[in-house]
């Protein structure tokens, strides 16, 4: 799974040559052997170090706070909705969509790699909604679809239908 | 800046030593564990930085690390790799023995929670040439570190006898004065030991047990 996410975040970030990978654990960690330094092991990390290494820091966050939120949303996609048991989902859910509800991304306006690793992330649950689940979190379903469009981001993975037009009054669910 | 703190919560602690340490200027009010800071989520939540108006960040560790970027120590990619490690892999086993240790007096059971994560911790800092987790001075991955294991090791009969490093790397960061503020005001203070209680209790009880993390360097 982390694996594949960080073959496509690779892709998304104009890589030629694809990075080796282990892994280790039951959990799965990914481990990235660089030929400079020790190994790099963890999502984050080398999701991060992968950013680095692709010279775009903008996608970290442009000033400290900016940067503290993508580190934040980046640690909330990892402890929060990785593994997240059934009956926590909803409330995983809600808190992104309100957190949405005034912003285009996750850290304001900017498109950085919070937005890619959550949308890698959510692909999953997003592709089991229904179409009133979809309603209800009409915020996260915005920001979903935005991501999916943002060029080079969605790659093989199957395109989420979101209404644009709500079917159903508000407030009627 | 305002900076919400409640006592008994270890995450609170790191971020309080983390203040102490970089001298950041904030405001602290200790609020209620049930107070409900950040209006976008559900539940309450705390530590919780506020660095300008309608901005919040609740995720400890993202805290921390923007403290100490804040006063001129950038995260490098082995800080980050001892954050990610400490909320994915160190948090669960934690809360496990947590639960075990202060709910249902179960020190060995505790024991075995964490042995994966120590036996870590010692093998990685037996071939770490420097004082501290990445350098010879503390940082950011220090204080994490250090604040999640403090409700447990600061009892010194709890850590295996093989595991010297831990225990020497332990007690060079309770010795820093900033370390010892933030224990002093969130757990040792009287009542401190009650408020720990009732921060465990308020945590979903764990669900995985994950015994097996391996070293990486």
């Amino acid at each position: 799974m982390a694996l594949k996410e960080l073959s496509s975040l690779e892709k998304a970030l104009g890589f030629k040559k694809p990075n080796k990978y282990s892994t280790q654990g039951s959990s799965k960690t990914p481990v990235l052997q660089s030929n400079s330094g020790p190994p790099l092991c963890g999502l984050l990390t080398i999701a991060t170090h992968l950013v680095r290494e692709a010279q775009r820091p903008e996608l970290l966050g442009v000033s400290a706070e900016q940067r503290a939120v993508v580190q934040q949303w980046l640690e909330y996609r990892a402890t929060r909705l990785d593994g997240c048991p059934k009956e926590e989902v909803r409330s995983v859910l809600k808190d992104l969509n309100q957190h949405l509800e005034d912003k285009v991304y996750l850290a304001g306006d900017a498109f950085t790699l919070a937005d890619m690793l959550m949308y890698y992330g959510i692909h999953h649950l997003m592709v089991g909604l229904s179409i009133q689940e979809k309603e209800t979190y009409v915020n996260i379903s915005r920001w979903f679809d935005h991501v999916q469009h943002y060029p080079g981001i969605r790659q093989h993975l199957p395109l989420v239908v979101v209404l644009r037009n709500r079917l159903y009054p508000s407030g009627q669910h | 800046m305002k900076l919400y703190l409640s006592e008994g919560n270890p995450q609170c602690m790191k971020v309080l030593a983390a203040v102490e340490l970089t001298g950041a200027k904030c405001d602290i009010h200790h609020a209620h564990p049930e107070e409900r800071i950040v209006p976008t989520l559900s539940r309450p939540v705390l530590p919780v930085l506020q660095p300008s108006v309608g901005v919040h960040l609740f995720m400890p560790n993202a805290i921390c690390r923007y403290l100490f970027e804040l006063s001129g120590q950038e995260a490098s990619s082995q800080t980050d790799q001892w954050l990610e490690w400490e909320a994915t892999e160190l948090q669960p086993a934690l809360m496990q023995a947590l639960h075990l240790s202060v709910l249902q007096a179960k020190r060995t059971e505790a024991a075995e929670a964490l042995e994966g994560p120590l036996r870590f911790l010692e093998q990685s800092l037996s071939k770490k040439p420097t004082a501290f987790l990445t350098a010879e001075t503390a940082t950011v991955a220090d204080i994490v570190l250090w604040g999640a294991l403090y409700p447990i090791l600061s009892d010194a009969s709890f850590l295996p006898g093989d595991s010297q490093h831990v225990a020497a790397w332990f007690e060079r960061v309770t010795a820093l004065p900033a370390c010892q503020a933030a224990a002093g005001s969130i757990l040792n203070e009287k009542g401190g030991k009650a408020a720990l209680r009732g921060f465990v209790q308020r945590q979903p009880v764990p669900h995985t047990q994950r015994r097996d993390a391996q070293p990486c360097s």
